[in-house]
């Protein structure tokens, strides 16, 4: 009887290596490969510039330098900055938002439509729709400012506060909705007898957002604001195509830093211990989101 | 009583639809821009009723060659859906059908391919094709695209095919189906609306995507995202051609999203929101 399950199980592990084959040898050629080509990479001093650099073996060289690299520091600053200007506002608007939608079962679906709208479109697009939007030349943005009596409209990317003011409201504007929608979701998974409960006890509607809403939305919450804060490591797209990183390196996120070093001054070594380091991070911060998103998940 | 909600309802619609114009204003203005004239374009105050043009889809489309990139964006985006559904499926379905130890280690690894930047992988891959060949080639784009939408496929089947009960599995298992034709002829029909919405997925991850095309293309393999930098000219931005390339670039990807809204959420978060 033994013998019968264990040959079973094998079986089904062999069936089973059958069908991840495909997957798993391509992820292997096209994933795992160039990950482990990359740490190779950042020991040696592969730049373009410099012909038989890449066989020169220099260590840690590449890791100890990025740690007196000012702009490196800088860009590190710019894109916590970012991440966290991004993340509140979009949490905020986002429960606000689930929390209104929640209460218009009628017209929810419509609503849930156009909202969608911002984080379907390409974010290169949304970043040239800023541009146009923002642009003192066309008419929109400066009619707005005079008919508010906003002080006069300047170049707002030529500012290095209001250039990063400018990338944060583009990716607020693209995800607070998302964000309001994964909320939503959470809003709908609360029993309503939490709600009556608390209502026979003789609590406020603040009492009960306060002690009921809010900490059964907790995990929901969590998930977005992990999954918001690994995605701006993402960030390129946007911040590339309005302020290309400007001005000076006012708006220069990690992703646009890692890109100039490897694709502008061609030191591929030196971006590939940067890559690196951001892949360490990046998965660090995956295993955390599955452990607490995937919950029951995965079993 | 009832006064006091009319107005709580006044005001949640009235907070609502201000919303709504703010999330939908710079969109709505893009494509209204790529139907003005220059003149009508940069005219203060804004202009909204213009006679409507088609030039600048002529001019960015015909004159300019955006076609052959909206050409490539296609074959790129087909592609990587081909690749992604034919490789990953078989996968999501052995994760669902035929756990093992191993899983959570291979769904880790998946999920971590999913979180890391676009920028990691497109270094290796850059000088990877450099070497044997393949930068500025279709392959080369469609191999950095199926990098990243394999292991989303695989992730989201996964999901769909846990949806579909076991015992009918069994009951073809009885009647003498092999498990490859229990897959294909019963799992993936019964999986269906999950697939369609899989597919649409990727498409749009491929269709969107500009680093990688950005530094995996070349002259003749340029995707959309990636030519429209290219009608910022140092003799000046030609803002009616690019609002018309937008345009097109995000149509179709609403309709599609609007088809698979219901999955939309789930599949954003990987799953973790149903």
């Amino acid at each position: 009887m033994f013998y019968r399950k264990k040959k079973k199980l094998k079986n089904y592990n062999s069936l089973a290596m059958c069908f991840h084959i495909p997957t798993f040898v391509t992820l292997t050629f096209i994933t795992l490969i160039p990950i482990l080509y990359t740490v190779w990479l950042s020991f040696y001093d592969y730049q373009l510039a410099n012909p038989g650099s890449e066989n020169v073996f220099v260590g840690f060289k590449n890791y100890v330098a990025l740690f007196s690299d000012t702009e490196l520091i800088h860009s590190v600053r710019i894109t916590f900055t970012f991440m966290f200007g991004a993340v509140v506002l979009e949490v905020i608007i986002g429960i606000c938002l689930a929390l209104l939608l929640n209460t218009i079962p009628k017209l929810r679906r419509l609503f849930t439509s156009l909202v969608l709208i911002p984080m379907m479109i390409a974010p290169l697009v949304i970043g040239l729709m800023f541009n146009f939007f923002i642009n003192p030349q066309f008419g929109l943005y400066v009619w707005l400012v005079q008919r508010l009596h906003l002080p006069l409209p300047t170049i707002l990317t030529d500012n290095s506060i209001t250039a990063l003011i400018v990338v944060i409201i583009m990716d607020v504007w693209e995800w607070a909705p998302y964000l309001g929608l994964v909320f939503l979701a959470g809003l709908q998974s609360i029993s309503g007898e939490y709600y009556e409960a608390a209502k026979v006890d003789g609590a406020s509607g603040r009492q009960i957002f306060r002690y009921v809403t809010l900490p059964l939305m907790k995990p929901i919450l969590t998930v977005g604001i992990l999954l918001r804060a690994m995605e701006i490591f993402k960030e390129f797209d946007k911040p590339y195509i309005l302020t290309g990183g400007g001005p000076g390196n006012a708006t220069e996120v990690i992703d646009l830093y890692t890109y100039r070093q490897a694709f502008v001054s061609f030191k591929f070594s030196y971006a590939a211990a940067i890559c690196v380091i951001l892949f360490i991070i990046l998965v660090g911060c995956g295993m955390i989101y599955q452990k607490i998103a995937m919950r029951g998940d995965g079993e | 009583m009832k006064k006091n909600r009319r107005i709580k309802l006044t005001f949640i619609y009235l907070t609502l639809i201000i919303f709504l114009v703010i999330t939908l204003l710079p969109y709505v203005w893009l494509i209204i821009t790529s139907f003005k004239t220059r003149i009508d374009a940069f005219s203060i105050p804004p202009k909204l009723f213009f006679k409507a043009t088609l030039q600048n889809y002529y001019d960015a489309f015909i004159t300019k060659g955006m076609l052959s990139n909206l050409k490539n964006s296609l074959i790129v985006m087909l592609a990587t859906v081909g690749i992604g559904m034919a490789f990953g499926l078989p996968s999501a379905f052995a994760f669902s059908r035929f756990p093992m130890k191993k899983d959570k280690i291979l769904l880790n690894y998946l999920l971590g391919t999913r979180f890391t930047p676009f920028v990691v992988l497109a270094l290796p891959l850059y000088l990877i094709m450099s070497k044997i060949g393949l930068l500025n080639s279709f392959a080369g784009i469609i191999v950095a695209h199926v990098a990243f939408n394999l292991p989303f496929v695989v992730w989201m089947m996964k999901g769909f095919f846990d949806a579909v009960p076991k015992e009918i599995d069994e009951a073809a298992r009885i009647e003498g189906y092999s498990w490859f034709r229990v897959f294909l002829s019963i799992d993936i029909p019964l999986a269906k609306s999950g697939l369609a919405a899989t597919m649409i997925f990727c498409a749009i991850n491929s269709w969107n995507e500009f680093l990688m095309a950005l530094i995996l293309t070349g002259r003749n393999t340029v995707t959309m995202p990636v030519a429209i930098p290219g009608l910022m000219t140092p003799q000046g931005t030609l803002w009616g051609q690019i609002a018309s390339v937008g345009t097109v670039i995000t149509i179709p990807v609403l309709i599609l999203a609007i088809i698979v809204q219901k999955h939309m959420i789930s599949g954003m978060t990987m799953g973790a929101v149903k």
